[in-house]
């Protein structure tokens, strides 16, 4: 892996330790407790303490699921923020991915030298469902009066995507399949199992064609991740991982006017990322990814926007076993959301957390059979907008 | 990580609503949305039985839903121009959950529609469209002829319509 | 934009939303599990940290991030700030004007904010106060367990 020379930023920018709470359906702990606990767990891999911290960067999602408004304030003394410089982050579900983005922007500018990025989330206290909750960011005129359930928007892509691209409900759900049983070697998993295709075409039909097993589950969790300058970071390890490409892209809340079977946001953003790090064909530069993946689709979907695979490809590949743990590029070891849970904000960087892992070759079972050197990771939000990227080398 | 034992206490339901100190409250939040005079002039376009959009004065492009500016301009949309109630399907899907997360007694199809403006190449990425219901069976919305399919607006008869997105019915399609 | 309909409210269609969700259910958490458990008892919990302070109520972790040990606040507890309420949330006046006050356990750094039953024009900073709790059947292990305080 050649250097890659910073022409742009004055500091190269390294992630040195992580964290990651159980992912569970309702914690006892409170929001504070659950940043609190992924935090010192980073803190600690890392082998500094809260002295060490020049700043803090929280993500979190909509206030509205755990009834806190002003949550990044909140969420403050849990992460370690009180009496330091602290930025909130949120793009929806794209908080995962865009809080160490947001933190590499801190250290790269030279403004602060370690960074605690922190993602917590805690989905339980909305009743009856905190997927009700998601209603809230509809537009209020043209949507609303329809009475839409977010699951809506996922199945309209979903069909959408096996229309154009030839899929069938059978192959995509070989992403579920593959994930919920990756997340059997994942401690922090809330829905590990090890299940088959027909058990997925057998569940409950939400709307069709989402069913029931292609979803990820409602969770509550944090994660948390040590980021410092090249300086620091050779200091306190041997094996820093570096961040060597961020990108990040908003496209507009119109949905309905735009082709859904492919996500150009997420593609503009990993284009942005993948530019910074040098990587001219990432088909063949990635070694390991870690897509977004809150519905089995959305793996797929979200690989061809990384230009991981040709657009409709995807699912050809997937059944060849090219994304399997043991194949040519593995995606989602850690089990992905639909193995491990999708607690909003924090579910990105739990994903990271895992590359993290995975390029110090510490991630036990779950360590792809493969040299790993470069590592992409996306984390997707709001009403289909938000695409956000990183790349991430050893 | 090596460690097996992750910080997290889990709660089932039961055990949850048996915890001393447990707080619940219902928040009292109510809002009064204003339309704003761009969605405010398209509903009134609805409220007459019509579809409308708005023109870029600088590259041609109509919007629908009408938006106050140009995307890729950024300049002041001006005009506005009825559009065509037909269109063709992009997406359809078949709801069985209500907004509540509840069984629905009957099935919803929805899907994203596809009108017919002019100014988009027929493969585009972008296109204006609505998000609507659909007025077909929930088989016909899962076989695959219904991508494509032609419809057409169901509006709702003069004295229902009210200025919303409800005044058209559903789509239906073009026999 | 589109300024033409400066101040032309009457045209633009408004649209009327309620809230969310239902209702929002908030656990404990970690040692607001164990301060529950002993406000039902009728007994306040601070916690120690490694400093020797003692903060109320007990957080789980400490400014420096570690954890403490939790232990009883005793007092005696003093008026610390407080302020006078005369309307409730929505606007409409008390029959009684309510004081509100931080209350500072001499033990401990920091205080709780609560109610004080005494005469609005009788209360001063500084003043010795004593928590009245509910009767026992009556405590949830919520802070309102304690109805108030009142002058020693």
């Amino acid at each position: 892996m050649g250097m890659v020379t910073n022409l742009f930023v004055k500091d190269r920018v390294a992630i040195v330790g992580a964290g990651i709470t159980t992912f569970m359906r309702r914690a006892l702990e409170t929001s504070r407790e659950l940043a609190w606990e992924a935090a010192r767990m980073a803190l600690d891999q890392a082998g500094l303490t809260l002295k060490d911290v020049d700043c803090v960067v929280i993500g979190s999602a909509p206030d509205t699921f755990d009834g806190v408004h002003l949550k990044g304030e909140y969420l403050a003394d849990g992460s370690g923020a009180i009496r330091k410089p602290m930025t909130r982050v949120f793009v929806g579900g794209g908080t995962g991915v865009f809080v160490p983005v947001s933190a590499w922007w801190h250290v790269a500018s030279g403004l602060c030298k370690t960074v605690l990025a922190v993602g917590e989330e805690k989905m339980s206290p909305a009743h009856p469902h905190p997927q009700y909750v998601f209603r809230y960011i509809w537009d209020p005129i043209i949507h609303r009066p329809l009475e839409p359930n977010l699951i809506w928007i996922f199945a309209m892509e979903m069909r959408r995507y096996m229309a154009k691209c030839g899929a069938k409900k059978e192959d995509i759900a070989l992403v579920s399949v593959k994930n919920k049983r990756n997340a059997l070697d994942n401690p922090a998993a809330q829905v590990a199992a090890n299940i088959t295709v027909d058990d997925v075409l057998k569940s409950e039909v939400l709307v069709w064609p989402v069913q029931e097993l292609d979803v990820s589950p409602v969770t509550d969790g944090a994660a948390a991740l040590v980021i410092t300058s090249e300086n620091v970071a050779r200091q306190v390890t041997d094996s820093p991982v570096w961040i060597e490409g961020v990108g990040f892209t908003l496209d507009n809340q119109h949905w309905e006017n735009r082709e859904l079977a492919f996500p150009r946001y997420l593609n503009y953003a990993a284009r942005m990322a993948y530019r910074m790090a040098g990587i001219e064909r990432p088909w063949k530069e990635i070694d390991v990814a870690e897509p977004y993946d809150p519905f089995d689709y959305k793996e797929l979907h979200h690989i061809e926007g990384l230009m991981l695979a040709r657009p409709c490809e995807a699912w050809k590949l997937l059944k060849e076993g090219y994304f399997n743990r043991d194949g040519e590029l593995p995606t989602s070891p850690s089990g992905g959301l639909l193995g491990v849970g999708n607690p909003i904000a924090a579910a990105g960087v739990m994903k990271v957390a895992e590359l993290f892992w995975q390029l110090r070759y510490e991630a036990g079972k779950r360590q792809v059979k493969r040299p790993v050197h470069r590592a992409v990771a996306n984390a997707w939000g709001d009403l289909m907008q938000a695409g956000t990227v990183i790349v991430l080398g050893n | 990580m090596s460690v097996t034992k992750l910080p997290g206490t889990k709660l089932s339901s039961k055990e949850m609503y048996s915890l001393p100190g447990l707080v619940e409250s219902a928040p009292q939040a109510k809002y009064d949305f204003s339309a704003g005079p761009t969605i405010s002039r398209f509903l009134q376009g609805l409220k007459e039985g019509k579809i409308l959009g708005r023109k870029c004065p600088r590259c041609g492009r109509i919007y629908v839903p009408p938006r106050d500016y140009c995307e890729y301009c950024h300049v002041a949309l001006t005009d506005w121009v009825e559009v065509p109630d037909t269109g063709t399907v992009h997406t359809a899907v078949v709801s069985y959950i209500s907004v509540r997360r509840e069984r629905l007694e009957k099935p919803e199809v929805i899907g994203v529609i596809r009108l017919d403006v002019p100014g988009y190449p027929p493969n585009s990425y972008e296109f204006a469209g609505l998000f609507h219901r659909l007025c077909v069976p929930p088989e016909e919305a899962m076989s695959d002829e219904v991508i494509g399919m032609k419809v057409r607006a169901r509006w709702k008869p003069k004295e229902q319509r009210t200025g919303s997105i409800l005044d058209i019915e559903c789509f239906e399609p073009v026999r | 934009m589109s300024w033409n309909k400066h101040g032309r409210l009457h045209d633009i269609i408004t649209w009327p939303e309620r809230e969310e969700v239902d209702k929002y259910v908030y656990t404990p958490g970690l040692h607001g599990l164990e301060l529950a458990k002993a406000l039902m008892d009728g007994r306040i919990l601070g916690m120690r940290c490694s400093d020797g302070k003692v903060y109320v109520p007990p957080k789980t972790f400490c400014p420096d991030y570690g954890q403490g040990e939790l232990v009883e606040v005793k007092g005696p507890w003093r008026l610390q700030y407080y302020t006078v309420v005369y309307e409730n949330l929505y606007g409409n006046r008390l029959e009684k004007p309510v004081v509100v006050g931080v209350i500072k356990p001499d033990d401990a750094v920091n205080g709780i904010i609560h109610i004080v039953n005494a005469d609005p024009s009788k209360v001063y900073v500084g003043m010795e106060l004593r928590p009245v709790f509910r009767p026992k059947e009556q405590r949830r292990g919520v802070i309102t367990d304690i109805q108030y305080f009142e002058p020693a």
